[in-house]
């Protein structure tokens, strides 16, 4: 009797302790490993887009860190955003049209504009038109692109250059009329490039 | 002799046959699925953890513990993890970042029942059921441990797929990812991704995964030369699904909607401590269900506005909330910031919500602080485990608090609107700072612009049925009509 109440005792004490292991429940698991990598690198599934991005002059850009003078702008996207050498703040105008002059280093020969948003792919794509003038006093401006219509899109680097006809200049001045954008109601640029 | 050996043969079979139906009960094998951390990071060093024997991977996420807005406050970090599995998990933890030994330990939320037993420094429990576990040590919330044990995987979509952005697990770096109609965003268990989601006015669009959307290498957005990234950014979208994914380290916002509809969110993990942290965000937005979520944030936790029409529709179901700055489930302060005809706010719906902390400001509040219509409002079967409102220069520390006032947010400051018909239906709160129950406050505008008709039901704090005003000790100006407690 005492023999078989232990064989009991034991083949519980078996039937117990069979799923678990040091303590643990039986465990089926699967580990999912992560690549050698060396730095955080960009997707693959993501190329990147900028070998589509449109081309800038590669000579030097005559309104980097320049002065600026503008009207209204909206909330803190102030106007010398535009000449700051960083795409990732920007100058918003109040409405329109927005005026933006850029006040270069004495008079220089100025053959194009470029115009560059944030190159995010948040930015949705819109069009802004907008109008080149140059002056040599300051005062009395002339055109030198005449008011058109420009895509922005992230895929060719939310930017567009404006060439015009070589011009002696010391203010170049964009007039902006029109931006699609659904999240604004004024002109933006996060850097005003001349060349 | 022959009537004991059936009485024994009878015992055996039964605790055989007791043993097998254990087993089968129990079903098949626990499943577990582990995460390798990126090779480019490190294991955080305050934390070790467990799950029935393997270790886990264990993230550092930016938390404040600063209870009072400053626009310079400098976050620290605790450890969060997360793992799936079905069956039945043991974790064991240990926590060699605090400064003495775990002595007790407390697993939250206190629903679960979970009892951890702590011997030698190291805290051991057992889960069986996917959900959000936070362990708090010694009686201190420094370096609460969050850990998401995740449900499996179902419905992965198909890397082949030319619809699918699939990305696996390792260390990832891009400006920003936007979506557009018919696509997916999968982040695999093990990716740490830094960027941010953008749907801008695109349809029928799945961001699903186990992954991490990181944004520690951003400084905050209100400092110098910094903008605000949100992780999750919905903006005139429609027909999208978010599920399982992790948001860390925010540099401001978390999970934004903005006039966007048909939204669904599933089992998403917030943990935010830096400036306007808010958590799951929705403006002038209809028809979101947001379920399983877990926010931890440093601004409000679930936020309801208008900037730009009306909401209706939207429904927050078995969530958990820590509320480090803030309110918990707030509807405001911006009702109308868009200055649009009638707006209203209506059908919403906070159930089986848990707050596990909440420290600044009110857990369930409504400031319609613009001319907005706010009804239709119901609360259903919320918990506070530690009502710990501090308030911010003695004011806003109230338990529940309804206001038609202008305020620093207000678009319209000449009109206001009203509140009608709000329901709070099973509200428990089992933990106060002072042991006492927290006043609440309803503040109605005029004889036009008025409270009405708000419900109190199987209310208990502090473990005592509340079945009056005065005990509620909820203070009602002249501009409040129908207020009731049962």
């Amino acid at each position: 009797m005492k023999l078989l109440l232990c064989l009991a005792a034991v083949l519980a004490l078996l039937l117990t302790a069979a799923p678990a292991e040091e303590g643990y429940p039986e465990t089926v698991v699967t580990v999912v490993r992560a690549p050698e990598q060396t730095q955080a690198e960009r997707p693959a599934c993501f190329p990147d887009p900028s070998e589509h991005f449109v081309p800038l002059p590669e000579t030097e850009n005559l309104a980097l860190s320049r002065p600026v003078i503008a009207g209204m702008h909206n909330d803190v996207y102030v106007a010398k955003n535009a000449t700051d050498g960083k795409t990732d703040t920007y100058w918003e105008s109040k409405g329109f049209p927005a005026e933006i002059t850029i006040v270069l280093d004495g008079s220089r020969t100025v053959s194009a504009v470029a115009v560059c948003l944030n190159p995010s792919a948040i930015w949705e794509p819109r069009t802004q038109e907008i109008a080149v003038l140059v002056s040599a006093d300051g005062e009395s401006f002339t055109e030198a692109a005449a008011a058109a219509k420009y895509d922005f899109n992230a895929e060719t680097g939310n930017r567009v250059c404006i060439p015009f006809a070589p011009v002696e200049a010391g203010w170049v001045k964009l007039v902006f009329t029109l931006n699609t954008s659904s999240r604004t109601g004024g002109a933006q640029a996060a850097e005003i490039c001349i060349y | 002799m022959q009537k004991q050996w059936i009485t024994l043969l009878t015992v055996l079979a039964l605790l055989c046959a007791l043993q097998l139906g254990t087993a089968r009960a129990e079903g098949e094998p626990t499943r577990l699925t582990l995460y390798e951390g990126p090779k480019t990071m490190t294991s955080s060093a305050d934390a070790t953890v467990c799950v029935n024997g393997y270790e886990l991977f264990v993230y550092d996420a930016m938390v404040n513990h600063e209870h009072i807005w400053n626009a310079n406050t400098q976050p620290s970090t605790t450890p969060m993890t997360y793992f799936d599995f079905s069956g039945t998990a043991v974790v064991e933890v240990r926590m060699p970042g605090l400064d003495k030994p775990v002595e007790s330990a407390e697993v939250l939320p206190l629903s679960r029942g979970i009892v951890p037993e702590v011997r030698e420094g190291t805290v051991r429990f057992t889960v069986t059921e996917p959900g959000a576990y936070t362990v708090v040590f010694n009686g201190s919330v420094n370096k609460a441990l969050h850990l998401f044990a995740n449900p499996p995987e179902e419905n992965v979509p198909d890397p082949d797929d030319p619809n699918v952005y699939w990305i696996g697990p390792g260390e990832w770096v891009m400006d920003a990812i936007s979506l557009k109609d018919g696509q997916t965003l999968y982040l695999s268990g093990g990716a740490v991704l830094h960027s941010i989601v953008s749907v801008a006015g695109a349809s029928d669009v799945r961001i699903c995964g186990r992954g991490i959307i990181d944004g520690s290498d951003y400084p905050a957005w209100n400092q110098p030369g910094s903008t605000a990234r949100v992780p999750i950014d919905l903006n005139h979208a429609k027909n999208v699904s978010v599920e399982g994914i992790i948001l860390i380290n925010s540099n401001c916002w978390n999970f934004n909607s903005y006039s966007s509809r048909n939204v669904t969110v599933d089992n998403v993990k917030i943990i935010s401590g830096r400036q306007n942290g808010d958590g799951f965000t929705f403006q002038s937005c209809t028809d979101h269900v947001v379920t399983n979520c877990f926010a931890r944030t440093w601004d409000d936790s679930l936020v309801i506005k208008n900037y730009s029409g009306s909401t209706k529709g939207i429904t927050f179901r078995n969530i958990q909330i820590w509320t480090d700055l803030a309110q918990s489930m707030e509807i405001g302060y911006e009702t109308d910031k868009g200055l649009t005809l009638d707006p209203e706010i209506s059908q919403v719906l906070f159930e089986d919500i848990t707050v596990l902390y909440n420290f600044h400001k009110p857990v369930i509040s409504i400031h319609n602080s613009d001319d907005a219509f706010v009804h239709d409002i119901t609360y259903r079967n919320i918990t506070v485990e530690h009502a710990f409102m501090q308030g911010d220069n003695g004011i806003n520390k109230e338990l529940i608090e309804m206001t038609l006032q202008n305020s620093s947010w207000s678009t319209v400051r000449d009109e206001f609107g009203s509140i009608d018909g709000v329901l709070i239906d099973g509200l428990t709160v089992l933990s106060t700072a002072d042991g006492r129950v927290p006043a609440s406050r309803f503040a109605g505008q005029s004889e036009e612009h008025r409270i009405t008709n708000v419900t109190l039901r199987n209310v208990t704090i502090l473990g005592q049925p509340v079945t009056t005003l005065k005990e509620m000790k909820l203070s009602v100006n002249d501009y409040c009509e129908g207020i009731t407690i049962e």
